[in-house]
């Protein structure tokens, strides 16, 4: 497995980065697992000509992991196994000797969840958390976890979790998450894109183009394969419903860049790419 | 015999079988399906009725084809019934529907058994999925698994992006993995679909897409539906294999489909109402 370092120089005041992992906003320390993995995506858009996919640069779609450091910690997700001593390291270093409290899993998926059974095996002490959506708890193992939904909230001390409906979504025992204090949101599956290679652990405003409907379009159209199948006005209700609901926060997908800097015109994106994959189907598979 | 493969792991940390609703052992270990296909199912019981968790068995002049391997939480009693159904032969090849764990949860301990058997996963990059030593399919291409011929088919009905639809070419049996599920009730777990009892029939086909295929909510019923009656034109089956739900015999197509589409339509109708941040939209 190859993973790419960031790229990006460390200077006095700004965040700290490293190969892996970044405090991206204050108490959120982002984890990327990145490399040439889902190369089927990549050379698909290499080979459609996207604009921003030129030049010769390694196409990555990474998987996300958020460690949240308050008084205590929760790690959000756990990259796939392929990525197992990554996350492993990069825990090690972030948390400094501090204890893992708390591990959850967005939902039960292999490239989020993956690594459960390591992480809970070196920190024996962090408690389990899933969602209380869906039905099938234990047929995951889930069924002893601490079960969060909407109406839940973890105290970090210094940060507030909250646990929203996940909206667009793949499996139904899943859940979204907000951190209150930095007013961000966790929408896992939704809002992924791909990004090329010196973009690692960047936030959009960090890098130098801007992101386009395409590159949403490019990771939707797979992973959301079923936007092929909607009715476009419930969807784009539901989206501008989301828009109005989480108007200013900062947006932390697990497959793609994070998003300080004028949230809003994502979901506007994301109107469009529901759109276009109505229209024109199946983008292939991820 | 070879070490486990890696497989993808567990998300919790207890042992296998805990807790099962269990039936008793001397059941027969599997029940004939078409011609040589098979169907092994365990029963995991849920809100609104029994849910199935199957696995099929295709034999074959080369060996035993299992079609996906089930949840870890039946690990010992579905390789009992295996090991049985086999009469201790055990699998030579595997095809995994997707990675989720209810059907790829046992691989790591069925190759313990058996030995590093091929598996054919339909996943774009099986590294990530933890099985980087799949044999990956392709959407829309056909493969010979032990001399077999299987087509990979794009899903209508289905959670995970990377899961596909199996099409046996040689016994028409479509492997439909999240799609077609039925909940029934305790006691007819042996049952084929045609046989569960009316009353509650069409209620555990809708239960269950309502609860395992939540984007069912955005749907436009008419776009899903002509999509599946293109896609049995295009393959005309003997039967319909679920993982979660009884076989549907080909005479019994035409009824599960008026069911699905009337369940389809009810879910469309209510409107999704969880966009805001405390559920109520």
């Amino acid at each position: 497995m190859r993973i790419r370092a960031a790229g990006r120089s460390t200077s006095p005041g700004e965040p700290r980065v490293s190969a892996t992992h970044r405090e991206v906003l204050p108490g959120i320390h982002w984890i990327q697992e990145c490399g040439r993995h889902r190369a089927a995506i990549a050379d698909a858009l290499a080979a459609s000509g996207s604009a921003w996919a030129a030049g010769g640069r390694a196409l990555h779609v990474p998987q996300n992991a958020y460690l949240l450091a308050g008084e205590r910690t929760l790690l959000f997700d756990t990259l796939s196994p392929a990525a197992g001593d990554l996350v492993l390291a990069a825990l090690d270093e972030i948390l400094d000797g501090r204890p893992l409290d708390y591990l959850a899993a967005s939902h039960p998926d292999v490239p989020h969840a993956g690594n459960t059974g390591r992480i809970l095996r070196r920190h024996p002490g962090a408690r389990l958390v899933a969602p209380r959506a869906g039905e099938t708890h234990a047929l995951y193992h889930l069924d002893d976890a601490l079960h969060v939904g909407p109406e839940d909230e973890i105290d970090l001390g210094g940060l507030t979790l909250r646990f929203p409906v996940a909206t667009f979504l793949d499996a139904a025992l899943h859940t979204w998450m907000t951190e209150e204090t930095t007013r961000t949101l966790f929408p896992v599956d939704w809002l992924g894109f791909p990004h090329v290679e010196g973009e690692c652990l960047q936030r959009t405003d960090e890098i130098d183009a801007e992101i386009g409907v395409d590159r949403l379009e490019a990771f939707h159209s797979r992973v959301m394969f079923w936007f092929q199948y909607v009715n476009v006005e419930v969807v784009r209700e539901t989206t501008n419903r989301l828009a109005r609901a989480f108007a200013g926060y900062a947006l932390a997908p697990a497959h793609g860049l994070v998003i300080r800097d004028d949230p809003g015109r994502y979901f506007d994106l994301m109107n469009e790419v529901v759109t276009r994959v109505a229209a024109s189907g199946r983008g292939g598979v991820l | 015999m070879s070490a486990p493969g890696p497989g993808p792991e567990a998300t919790g940390v207890r042992s296998a079988d805990a807790g099962i609703d269990a039936a008793p052992r001397d059941a027969a270990p599997s029940i004939p399906v078409t011609g040589d296909v098979a169907w092994i199912h365990e029963c995991f019981p849920e809100r609104g009725g029994h849910l199935h968790v199957s696995v099929y068995l295709v034999r074959v002049p080369g060996g035993n084809i299992l079609i996906d391997s089930g949840s870890f939480y039946h690990r010992d009693r579905l390789a009992d019934r295996i090991r049985r159904a086999t009469a201790g032969e055990g699998i030579r090849s595997l095809i995994l529907s997707h990675s989720d764990y209810p059907h790829s949860g046992n691989i790591p301990a069925l190759r313990g058994e058996w030995g590093d058997f091929e598996i054919v996963a339909s996943c774009a990059d099986p590294e990530i999925q933890g099985l980087p030593y799949a044999r990956r399919s392709r959407i829309g291409e056909t493969l010979e698994v032990l001399g077999r011929p299987f087509t990979f088919l794009d899903p209508p009905l289905a959670d995970r992006s990377h899961t596909t639809w199996v099409y046996d070419e040689t016994a028409r049996v479509l492997f439909v993995a999240d799609g077609f599920g039925t909940l029934h009730p305790p006691g007819a777990c042996d049952r084929f679909w045609g046989a569960l009892p009316d009353v509650g029939r069409a209620e555990g086909v809708a239960e269950f897409h309502r609860q395992t295929l939540r984007w069912l909510e955005y749907v436009d019923p008419d776009r899903l539906l002509g999509t599946l009656e293109r896609m049995f034109a295009r393959h005309p089956v003997e039967a319909v294999a679920p993982i979660h739900g009884p076989p549907i015999a080909a005479a019994d197509l035409d009824a599960y489909l008026g069911m699905l589409g009337d369940a389809v339509r009810a879910i469309a109708r209510r409107r999704p109402d969880h966009t805001g941040k405390d559920g109520d939209g």
